[in-house]
């Protein structure tokens, strides 16, 4: 099993949480070796070790860190990406419930390496026990000099961080959208590289911005603190190092994985143990991404090239189990659900046409489906893919494709005989419409 | 979620008086947050969430206005902000809110049973608030703690596991819990914006523990 606990190296030690603890277990050592070299050194160190985001995109974080101007007079933002939402995805929660340092420690050193003024931790509003560790190990490295001014004794090198707590959205964990929700707006997304600056170059307050995730950070100081070469001798030849894997459905032993990339999907599967029945789906990278058939598993191994080659994506590393007591309509109706409920609203294909994907999969698993309602439900997902300001819409769009793609005779069944192909076993359909505008009645 | 489309929807309601409900206390956490940031706007958030806590646990239009006098920001503006997040209360909630998440995992562990059940206990709809004011049922998006489904959120607490058999239990633990949890959850998450607010370990501190520039109580 290619568990390797880079990351999670000390999760189970009591106290970890604190800085004594975690100092006498080589905390901090990653910012102290990252300061004795130049700026540049930190970046190219990061480029060795070939880490690339882990929010979702998978794109290399040391291009981020390296596009960061080095001549300019305006001030540098660093922003930590903690507005986990994803669904099926907890692995930043638990990397700020138990391991705060190792953020605070990451974002020092992206401090040091990109000149920045001040950092931001995004936390999304539910995650407040995740939160206050944050703050108390934010608090702690003040009290230690690792925050603040001329930290370690070095003159010029400050740098404070904040905590922003978000107010419940899923929108804001999007790039641009984390940005104007920071600055106090609406989260609603703003306009993308090439027709506008990159963040690294306008993102917040119109500065020069760096944004990563949690993990991301958290892997920086792991990278600083053994090297580049280390981390990169772990994973794929483009995957490197290990990825969090966060596995919940219907699967024994629900938890945090962390696993070397490249691991095969069905390894994990084993590891986690299916439970209530035979396997039928998974969803390997949180509810944004297409959804496997059971018997297509054994090709994937959890790396970013491998899941695209077929057809799905590693996304936020959110790997969701299914046995085959879900129905999958059912399943995708509650997907769009979400998307409908999340969409912020701002480009038309996503807003209507999350709404109707859902409108259309409630009136099929209430009965009243209709013949070529497979046919208008791909057609408004390729009417909205690609056709807004960020990926929500695209992500409401793929798994849908995705499921039609798999699953294509349980559509068939729903529009045939109204009613589901699993049973009384199935997801029940939402108890209560309350609202009568966003239900068609069955023709 | 058809629920927090109908019943989060501001009633109509007059002009709001101008009023000062921000304690000494409250005034003072928020210049020293919006002393994070460049810009004052970019404490809208943060001072809605201080709101919401003086307020009694929901944004009235006169909370907005507030928020907006001390930013300097038009009404527009923060009423714009605080309709967006599903989190700030536009309508009063009961003592407890009970979120219960609904999305992929928990559905497929059960948590439409545990509505089901907590429908039937507290004799509301989802989106429903008890006649006694004790309680408001609602689903809620991934609060992503998939691993430890079904998941319901209470004010700045997670409950985990949950089933139809064992939320009985939880029920009556809140029913005795002297928490005010919407206005409990606001001010938690105030505590968490605020420099050595850990000092305190959660607890209470005064305003003129802010008064220090350089990192208030470090």
């Amino acid at each position: 099993m290619a568990i390797r606990n880079l990351l999670f190296e000390h999760r189970e030690i009591a106290g970890i949480e604190e800085m004594d603890v975690y100092e006498k277990l080589g905390g901090y050592e990653g910012l102290r070796r990252a300061v004795t070299l130049e700026r540049q050194a930190v970046i190219d160190e990061i480029k060795t070790s070939g880490l690339r985001g882990r929010g979702g995109a998978g794109f290399p974080t040391w291009i981020k860190w390296n596009g960061i101007p080095k001549n300019t007079d305006k001030p540098h933002y660093l922003i930590c990406n903690a507005d986990e939402g994803e669904t099926g995805t907890y692995k930043d929660r638990e990397l700020m419930l138990k391991l705060p340092h190792l953020l605070v420690e990451g974002m020092v050193i992206a401090g040091y390496a990109c000149l920045g003024t001040a950092g931001y931790i995004y936390i999304r509003g539910e995650y407040v026990e995740p939160a206050w560790q944050i703050r108390k190990a934010i608090d702690q490295a003040y009290k230690k000099g690792y925050l603040g001014k001329n930290i370690l004794g070095i003159e010029g090198f400050n740098y404070d961080l904040y905590v922003h707590m978000g107010a419940g959205s899923y929108e804001c964990g999007e790039e641009s959208a984390l940005m104007s929700s920071l600055m106090g707006e609406r989260g609603n997304p703003r306009l993308k590289a090439p027709h506008a600056p990159l963040p690294v170059h306008e993102g917040v307050w119109k500065s020069p911005t760096l944004v990563n995730n949690v993990e991301t950070y958290c892997a920086a100081t792991w990278i600083l603190k053994n090297g580049g070469a280390e981390y990169a001798k772990l994973g794929t030849e483009r995957s490197k190092g290990t990825k969090i894997i966060s596995v919940s459905g219907h699967i024994a032993k629900p938890a945090n994985y962390e696993v070397e990339m490249g691991t095969p999907l069905l390894e994990l599967l084993k590891a986690g143990g299916v439970t209530g029945g035979k396997l039928k789906a998974v969803i390997p990278g949180g509810s944004s991404v297409p959804i496997m058939i059971a018997d297509k598993l054994d090709k994937i191994n959890l790396d970013y090239e491998s899941c695209a080659a077929s057809g799905t994506m590693l996304g936020s590393g959110g790997f969701m189990v299914f046995n085959d007591t879900t129905d999958i309509v059912l399943l995708m109706k509650r997907t769009s659900e979400f998307y409908m409920h999340e969409s912020c609203g701002k480009c038309t294909p996503c807003r209507e046409g999350t709404r109707w994907l859902f409108k259309i999969l409630d009136r099929i698993t209430s009965g009243g489906g209709r013949e070529g309602d497979i046919e208008l439900l791909l057609d408004i997902c390729s009417q909205i893919d690609g056709r807004s300001y960020c990926g929500l819409g695209d992500a409401a769009a793929w798994p849908i494709v995705g499921a039609i793609k798999a699953f294509r005779e349980e559509f068939e069944y729903w529009i045939e005989h109204k009613c589901s192909p699993i049973g009384d076993h199935a997801v029940p359909p939402t108890p209560v419409v309350v609202n009568p505008l966003l239900t068609l009645t069955p023709a | 979620m058809a629920e927090s489309v109908t019943s989060n929807i501001r009633e109509p309601q007059p002009t709001p008086a101008k009023e000062s409900r921000f304690s000494e206390l409250a005034i003072a956490e928020l210049e020293e947050i919006a002393s994070h940031y460049p810009e004052r706007k970019a404490a809208c958030l943060p001072g809605l969430w201080i709101a919401q806590r003086e307020y009694d646990g929901y944004l009235p239009p006169a909370a907005i206005q507030e928020v907006a006098d001390r930013l300097g920001l038009s009404y527009s503006e923060v009423e714009g902000v605080a309709t967006f997040y599903t989190m700030y209360n536009l309508r009063k909630r009961g003592r407890h809110h009970l979120e219960v998440c609904t999305c992929l995992t928990c559905a497929v562990k059960g948590a439409y049973d545990v509505v089901h059940k907590l429908e039937k206990e507290l004799g509301v709809h989802v989106g429903g608030t008890t006649a006694d004011g004790e309680f408001t049922l609602s689903e809620a998006e991934c609060l992503d703690f998939c691993g430890a489904a079904t998941v319901m959120q209470v004010g700045d607490k997670y409950f985990t596991q949950l089933t139809p058999d064992n939320v009985k239990q939880v029920i009556d633990e809140l029913r005795n819990s002297p928490d005010y949890t919407p206005a409990k959850l606001a001010d938690s998450i105030v505590k968490v914006l605020v420099p050595g607010a850990s000092a305190t370990g959660g607890g209470s501190y005064s305003a003129e523990d802010l008064k220090n520039p350089a990192g208030p109580m470090l």
